[in-house]
């Protein structure tokens, strides 16, 4: 009975307390209310596990016990590289092919004419849909994940910033003609920046889009990385509790990687993209 | 006034805009002279093709027929002897107000930039504010660094496109005196486009008032009041009469 009355209690103690932190000041309420909700969330997921006895899917207890194990074994690390490795790799091929071609194609009309039309035809094709391709090509291996990263990335980081480009104000573009400001200046000093917050905006959907893809295509296609992690896990015996730790170094990773690029945002030549205009 | 010598000079410019099955006249015949160091202003209703005249003798648009010319030489484009100031804020918000400052005047030796910089921030009031970023600014700090950018370049003629169409009244008023302030120190010529008639009367030496679209000259009234000027005096009360009356208005409400 411990296990039902125990939780159930923590679990209406944190959801209770949510509108008496809620008043607090904005400093402690930002950090006490999400981890009340985390603890929620465990809580309930403990109660669900007893009321329905199940042996298969983990309680939270054993994907604690689970991340032990993934720890001890040494693997996690190894495959946690791969997937990095192919996302980082797959990601910067993309943005440094992108953001150029991107400038190119929001500046001058004809090569939009031109390249526009097969970059909307390619693009609805999800990178999954490549995966086939992508290992005839390159095997299975670290070559068919940066190429499948790149091909999800590339889209999202042309598109944003050929966007990026065409949406410059026609101020500005007129207060660079009117100073003599051309050629490659007009792109240092007045393309690229007023386009570069839009351009990161891009930057951080297609690498939150690349960490989706890589663990698809690891599934499928390859033989280390965390996707291959949770595929392994299952076959060898249906463990649940590795998956779902594994899911869970995903998610924090995710986090991590959007954090980051965020960072980005907050260069002073930037932020003035951002704010309420 | 007779005494100087033309700067700008509007020949019979038209403009026409296709539009649909119809061709839309803007601009009809305007013949226009703007003597050096002059300060005029463009005043009409929404729509009369004012700011088009402007962007015409900016080089940013042709007219469909008629010319333009500074100093005698054809207008074929834009040219940093002859800047903007807009009305919608024309200076970079990616670059600091030093940087905005100093675009025009880049390819000049570092110590000369570094100089005229200096120059047109301490003039326009903004000193201590160089590193500042414009989002850091208020409305009419950002025009005053606009009109900085514009100075710097020590152009021949300045075009203001409603340049304090977007601050407060008062901030407008405040905005006003300066730029009559620093007008008085540089002497630049200035073409000057509003529709609100106090703005005109306050600031300018020449009014030039346009008829509804099509666009045309209805009329030319003198401004021969010394600044700081009285705005509740008789003559300007004069002034305002006859503005209204080329302008069709009704002045009472």
């Amino acid at each position: 009975m411990n296990e039902f009355v125990l939780p159930s209690l923590l679990l209406v103690l944190s959801l209770g307390a949510l509108p008496l932190v809620s008043r607090f000041r904005s400093g402690v309420r930002t950090f006490v209310m999400p981890t009340l909700v985390i603890l929620a969330t465990l809580f309930a997921w403990h109660l669900a596990c007893a009321a329905l006895g199940t042996r298969v899917f983990p309680s939270p207890m054993q994907t604690a016990a689970a991340f032990g194990e993934l720890f001890e074994s040494q693997r996690l690390l190894g495959d946690v590289v791969a997937s990095l490795f192919r996302v980082t790799f797959g990601f910067l091929l993309a943005a440094g092919i992108g953001i150029p071609l991107g400038l190119v194609l929001g500046w001058s009309t004809r090569s939009f004419e031109a390249l526009n039309p097969i970059i909307q035809g390619l693009r609805p094709i999800s990178p999954i849909a490549w995966i086939p391709i992508a290992i005839l090509w390159f095997g299975i291996g670290d070559g068919a994940g940066v190429f499948l990263i790149f091909l999800s990335t590339f889209f999202p980081v042309t598109v944003g910033t050929t966007a990026a480009v065409r949406n410059i104000s026609l101020v500005h573009r007129r207060s660079a003609l009117n100073f003599g400001v051309q050629g490659l200046e007009l792109f240092r000093r007045v393309v690229l920046p007023a386009a570069l917050p839009q351009i990161i905006t891009s930057l951080r959907i297609a690498l939150g889009v690349a960490w989706l893809v890589i663990v698809a295509a690891e599934m499928v296609g390859m033989d280390s990385g965390l996707g291959y992690l949770i595929n392994d896990a299952r076959n060898a015996g249906s463990r649940y509790d590795l998956v779902v730790a594994t899911m869970i170094v995903i998610g924090a990773i995710g986090i991590v990687l959007d954090y980051l690029i965020r960072r980005l945002e907050r260069f002073d030549e930037v932020r003035w993209g951002y704010v309420q205009r | 006034m007779s005494a100087r010598e033309p700067k700008v000079v509007f020949e019979r410019v038209s403009k026409t805009f296709p539009k649909k099955k119809e061709v839309l006249q803007v601009l009809q015949d305007i013949d226009l002279s703007v003597a050096e160091g002059e300060f005029v202003c463009l005043l009409g209703p929404s729509g009369c093709g004012k700011s088009t005249l402007l962007n015409i003798a900016g080089g940013f648009e042709e007219p469909t027929s008629g010319t333009v010319r500074i100093d005698g030489q054809l207008v074929d484009g834009p040219n940093a002897r002859r800047v903007f100031v807009f009305q919608e804020y024309g200076i970079f918000p990616w670059a600091s107000v030093w940087d905005n400052v100093v675009l025009g005047v880049r390819h000049r030796p570092r110590s000369e930039q570094h100089e005229i910089a200096q120059g047109v921030i301490d003039l326009v009031g903004l000193t201590g504010f160089e590193k500042a970023y414009p989002m850091e600014l208020s409305g009419g700090m950002k025009q005053r660094v606009e009109v900085a950018r514009a100075l710097a370049v020590s152009p021949d003629v300045i075009y203001m496109d409603e340049p304090f169409g977007a601050l407060d009244s008062l901030t407008r008023l405040t905005m006003r005196a300066e730029l009559i302030r620093i007008w008085n120190t540089r002497k630049p010529t200035v073409l000057f486009v509003t529709h609100d008639v106090d703005e005109a009367i306050q600031i300018a030496e020449r009014i030039v008032v346009f008829s509804a679209r099509p666009g045309r000259v209805a009329g030319v009234v003198d401004v021969p009041l010394e600044h700081p000027r009285d705005l509740s005096s008789h003559a300007y009360a004069d002034i305002k009469r006859e503005l209204y009356g080329l302008l069709g208005v009704v002045q009472a409400v």
